[in-house]
């Protein structure tokens, strides 16, 4: 059977495609990726959109999770003032409601509650980076102003709002307690029951002393049970850090199985494309130059 | 009639004989390298007996002429095959160029998407910041961008292949013309009883080159070859050319008429031409309308999102995107650009971050298609990437095929040097032989007239 005598196509076309397969093999060995256009595993594409956006939001989420974390602790280490200053003015109001205390001392006592009142205010109107803690969703201005007109002396300017964060796809956590339920609550009122204490002592009454300090005292356990909140918040939030951690490793290693490259194989086959190209090119310039002319002598 | 006079026509004419057969050697050399020479083959016969008493003589040798070795069927398969590899090839390089608008690069809608994601999830925490507000209002403008460069490219990829369109008609009547001019010259050069092999390579490349831009069928009749598009519009019959013609159509694109007027456009197929028109009328439509249409529901769905809340004002969310009623993504925006103007309360005071979670949800809940804003995407690149896959391996796979055909024309049609130089020390001794026999004769006839004097 006669045989095709033009070998270059062929020649060719072998010398395309194991230069074709070198320089995909180079690629993934220079890129560290397999995928670099759709059309190399449209599948492997589609899904890293999903990857991409999902990463996106982790990082995003682990973010949240450290700045929640931060202001919840804010809230919470401001509550443990308002504790430790709550039971300072329980004992001031035991040391006030005592026979022995005269009315001066009654009346120093008082500037000294006063004192705390302010400082509990002070506490209730703490901010996180620019946020005000205590004041529901109306967190742009302070929750506590003074006002002469309200019993203890000072209105409340926030609502009862909550605001939830977004730590991951499908899960907030509670990043505040509005001033009107741990400091005025009406059964529980922090700033009213110190007022009413600085009252009492300021008139003498005894009884009275002995009645608001009663209600701190209550407000006290209030104000501690409230600290549960943050609490439980700071546990989540740990928790969900190393959550995250944990996504943010399956979604890099997804990703790397998607379109990265195991560089073994990728330098594997690299070696083989160049070993088969070399091999197409030592062929190639055998075989095309050879004529039957090769052999005749010219005389001939 | 025998004698000496007579074995010295023999010779001489087998001289002219070797001579002619040399010249078709020394041809098929010089065109080896000729794309679509066909090797032609001296065709030698014997000449009339001549009878002498009871001794019948040889009357020598006759070249009858020169054969082309070639293969009609396999040149209609080669035909067939660069028609569909030529369409997957023009498919193969705009959607090349298609798709790395889809890849992740940074200005692309997967990275838009994300970082737009992911600066919702940054508001949810810091909702009275108005940087974080800009933030989303930018990442915003740059997911609508995204959406705008990706449908831009995808209209010029469209634009290119309509170009395309004409160029290719244009190329197209220029073969014809060419080949119903050659199939003229066969006709005659048949008539007259000469050799057709050059002018029959000549249009059979031609042919070869127009199976290039359009799906043919190829057809042998008494007045040469028959043309026509792969649908039997007629491109060549005998001597005639018709024209194709462009024109631009309703929809703004350029639709092909044959020489009565009729479009044909959409019944062309394979070729450069079939494959442009393909591109242009299906495939890159499919991706526009799924952009387009994702575009408009997530808009749709965002601003839903947007009016549930209030913005730092106070005010019920205003609408955060915009898209026209036709080409929704080249034409997305965003239509605020005070940060303050992005709803984020739920309950109208400042500070509230209640709207966030449903801004988000926007991006992760199912449009009315049934998916949501990054799994329609991700469909999408999908069929993108699926496009440009088949189109690649379409032309690997019809490029082997026509690299098995192309070799079994080639061992039909080829010129080998070894065959031609084999033939030419052939040709060449017999040359020699038959010189030897005129001198012979000479010598013969000088001893005949040396006995006289």
């Amino acid at each position: 059977m006669r045989v095709n005598p033009n070998m270059v196509p062929d020649v060719l076309a072998g010398l395309q495609q194991t230069q074709s397969a070198v320089n995909a093999a180079l690629q993934e060995v220079s890129t560290g990726k397999s995928v670099t256009v759709p059309s190399d595993n449209p599948a492997a594409s589609a899904n890293m959109v999903q990857n991409t956006i999902a990463a996106k939001n982790v990082d995003q989420y682990t973010q949240n999770v450290s700045s929640v974390l931060s202001m919840v602790q804010t809230s919470d280490s401001a509550l443990s003032s308002v504790v430790s200053s709550l039971t300072k003015a329980i004992t001031l109001g035991v040391e006030g409601a005592n026979g022995t205390t005269n009315a001066d001392g009654k009346q120093a006592i008082a500037t000294e509650v006063q004192g705390i009142l302010a400082s509990v205010v002070a506490l209730a109107n703490s901010s996180f980076q620019g946020s005000y803690l205590f004041g529901g969703t109306a967190s742009g201005q302070a929750p506590y102003t003074a006002d002469s007109t309200s019993a203890s002396g000072y209105k409340y300017n926030g609502n009862n709002g909550v605001n939830s964060v977004a730590v991951g796809d499908n899960l907030s956590v509670q990043a505040n307690i509005p001033g009107s339920q741990i400091f005025s609550n009406a059964s529980n009122d922090v700033l009213g029951s110190l007022s009413s204490l600085v009252a009492a002592l300021n008139s003498g009454n005894s009884a009275a002393i002995q009645s608001a300090t009663n209600s701190i005292s209550s407000a006290l356990s209030f104000v501690s049970q409230q600290r549960v909140t943050y609490a439980n918040a700071e546990t989540q939030l740990n928790s969900q850090e190393t959550y995250l951690q944990q996504e943010t490793v399956s979604l890099t290693s997804q990703e790397n199985s998607l379109v990265g490259v195991d560089m073994a194989k990728a330098a594997t086959a690299l070696a083989q494309a160049q070993t088969a190209n070399s091999a197409a090119l030592a062929a190639a310039s055998k075989v095309l130059p050879t004529t039957l002319l090769n052999y005749l002598s010219p005389t001939q | 009639m025998g004698g000496l006079n007579a074995s010295l026509l023999i010779a001489s004419q087998a001289l002219q004989t070797m001579q002619g057969a040399i010249g078709a050697t020394s041809n098929n050399i010089a065109n080896a390298n000729t794309p679509g020479y066909t090797r032609e083959v001296p065709q030698f016969t014997e000449s009339p007996l001549s009878q002498n008493g009871n001794v019948v003589i040889g009357g020598g040798v006759n070249l009858t002429g020169l054969q082309s070795v070639r293969d009609q069927l396999l040149s209609l398969q080669i035909q067939n095959q660069t028609s569909l590899q030529s369409s997957a090839d023009t498919q193969s390089s705009i959607l090349q160029q298609v798709e790395t608008n889809f890849t992740t690069t940074g200005g692309d809608i997967t990275s838009a998407l994300s970082a737009f994601s992911s600066s919702l999830v940054r508001l949810s925490a810091n909702p009275l910041s108005s940087a974080v507000q800009q933030g989303v209002i930018s990442s915003g403008q740059n997911l609508a961008r995204a959406f705008n460069t990706t449908s831009n490219a995808l209209t010029s990829a469209q634009a290119g292949a309509d170009t395309q369109v004409t160029q290719t008609v244009a190329q197209i009547n220029t073969l014809t013309k060419q080949i119903a001019q050659l199939n003229g010259q066969v006709a005659q050069l048949t008539a007259a009883g000469k050799d057709t092999g050059t002018t029959q390579d000549q249009r059979d490349e031609l042919v070869q080159q127009l199976s290039k831009l359009t799906g043919l069928s190829v057809m042998q009749t008494s007045e040469g070859e028959t043309i026509t598009t792969g649908n039997g519009t007629p491109l060549v019959i005998g001597n005639q050319s018709f024209t194709l013609q462009t024109t631009t159509g309703g929809d703004g694109m350029q639709h092909v008429l044959d020489y009565g007027g009729n479009d044909i456009t959409a019944s062309i197929k394979e070729g450069q031409l079939g494959g442009s028109i393909e591109l242009r009328d299906q495939v890159i439509p499919g991706f526009l309308t799924q952009l387009d249409s994702l575009a408009s529901e997530f808009t749709t769905s965002f601003n839903a999102a947007q009016a549930q809340g209030f913005d730092s004002k106070g005010n019920a969310g205003q609408s955060f995107f915009s898209v026209p009623a036709s080409g929704a993504a080249a034409g997305m925006s965003v239509t605020i650009s005070d940060p303050a103007l992005v709803a984020i309360s739920s309950d109208g005071s400042e500070g509230s971050n209640g709207n966030v979670a449903n801004l988000s949800a926007a991006l992760t809940a199912p449009l009315p298609s049934g998916q949501s804003v990054s799994q329609a995407y991700a469909y999408l690149v999908d069929q993108v990437g699926t496009a440009a896959s088949d189109a690649k391996t379409q032309s690997t796979a019809i490029g082997q095929n026509l690299l098995q055909l192309n070799n079994q024309q080639g061992s039909v049609s080829g010129v080998s040097i070894d065959e031609e130089t084999t033939n030419l020390i052939r040709f060449q001794t017999a040359y020699q032989a038959a010189a030897r026999v005129v001198s012979t004769i000479q010598q013969l006839n000088s001893v005949t007239i040396n006995m006289i004097s």
